[in-house]
């Protein structure tokens, strides 16, 4: 048995390897849906459809100014574990059209299910720390400076693409979004607990 | 924030329907490549792949007799969880096929993802004082009593369960099975630690 409250790499490896495939299955089952959500992965598939451009590089893109400011706040380890697990995550949702093509999927289930796989895929790269990179390092850097909490601006900013998204996307669309992105983030809030799971 | 040292039961619910979800997704992705996999998961597939009968009523039928032993030797909360996560399993088996259709999926990473997603699901339900019922507990019980460690028992059940197959299925698909197995059991080895997850 290796040491309780440490990882080691190789353990550190297949947590963020397990997020990576976990998130990449979320993102094709909302992309096939055509389904948005919250944050930098919701920024990133919103300029997808607009744009008509790959998700995959949209996404890689879009985390490079985010990863400079990860360096600068949270350190060099960070900002390379954050490198690793976007890179690879790009890399995979490249390559996974070709190795799963999704046929009819039940709207509501789809939305449950990317919210969980979402909410898994977080739970595991954020207990091995890791990270999806992004929004939320301006969201700390915010708090640091002005004294709002990240997670209120975390909020505003989802409510501002999800305002966006409503000009896009049909009503019907945007609820089961909604769904999705409220059972990722309740997923998150009941099970993200430093003080259960104790290895760093 | 809630007791660390326990969970309620609020939050064993959303953990154990966390685990039979994702363990009916990885039946479903498992089922749909024609393949098998270990433990009393896998006697019922192999039942279910020879007689022609659905996997959720087979499932549910063979974890029966294992209440009784489940509740002796661990007792009436844990036997409860096991029941309900079985059920479940069961049920949502039985419907989410019709939920999430695939149109085209890669045998080697459909393995790999069956491994991923039974894995998570499997930690969320032990960590949640639960189980998927069946072998486990009897070779647990074997261990009580003879000494015979319980991990060999499960080794020696899965390499009877894979010969019975091998007269069933072509040589390719043992070996996507073997690998979706061994996905499982590395995930459950680096990953099921109570000296990490702390919570009883």
């Amino acid at each position: 048995m290796t040491d309780p409250t440490h990882h080691s790499l190789i353990e550190d490896t297949q947590g963020i390897a397990f997020g990576v495939v976990m998130a990449g299955l979320g993102i094709h089952v909302m992309t096939h849906m055509g389904f948005v959500t919250g944050q930098t992965t919701g920024l990133a598939v919103l300029i997808a459809y607009a744009t008509g451009l790959p998700f995959a590089g949209v996404y890689f893109a879009l985390n490079l100014p985010f990863l400079w400011l990860g360096y600068r706040r949270m350190g060099a380890r960070f900002a390379v574990k954050t490198l690793i697990t976007t890179a690879a995550l790009s890399l995979l949702m490249a390559v996974l059209p070709r190795w799963m093509e999704l046929g009819t999927i039940n709207p509501a289930f789809a939305a449950l299910l990317f919210g969980t796989l979402f909410g898994i895929a977080a739970l595991a790269v954020v207990r091995h720390g890791g990270s999806f990179g992004g929004f939320s390092i301006v969201a700390l850097m915010v708090q640091d400076r002005w004294h709002i909490q990240a997670g209120h601006v975390q909020l505003a900013f989802d409510v501002v693409l999800f305002a966006v998204a409503a000009l896009i996307l049909d009503p019907v669309m945007l609820g089961y979004s909604f769904l999705g992105a409220a059972t990722f983030s309740l997923f998150l809030a009941v099970n993200h607990r430093r003080d259960r799971y104790i290895a760093a | 924030m809630t007791d660390p040292k326990s969970h309620t039961l609020l939050e064993d619910a959303q953990g154990l329907a966390f685990g039979a979800t994702m363990a009916a997704f990885g039946i479903v992705v498992l089922t749909h490549l024609g393949l098998v996999t270990g433990q009393t998961a896998g006697l019922a597939v192999l039942i279910s792949y020879g007689t022609g009968w659905g996997f959720g009523p087979v499932f549910f039928a063979i974890n029966i007799p294992f209440y009784v032993l489940g509740y002796r030797r661990m007792g009436l909360a844990f036997t409860v969880k096991t029941a309900l996560s079985v059920a479940a399993l069961s049920g949502l088996s039985m419907v989410m096929p019709g939920w999430v259709r695939f149109a085209d999926l890669n045998p080697v990473f459909g393995a790999v993802l069956f491994g991923f997603v039974s894995g998570s699901a499997l930690l969320a339900i032990f960590r949640h004082g639960g189980s998927l019922g069946g072998v486990g507990i009897l070779a647990l019980i074997l261990q009580d009593r003879t000494g015979f460690k319980a991990g060999y028992t499960q080794l020696l059940f899965d390499a009877a369960l894979f010969a019975v197959a091998l007269t069933m299925l072509p040589p390719v698909t043992i070996t996507y099975s073997f690998l979706g197995a061994l996905t499982v059991n590395v995930v459950i080895a680096i990953n099921h630690r109570r000296d990490r997850y702390i919570v009883t």
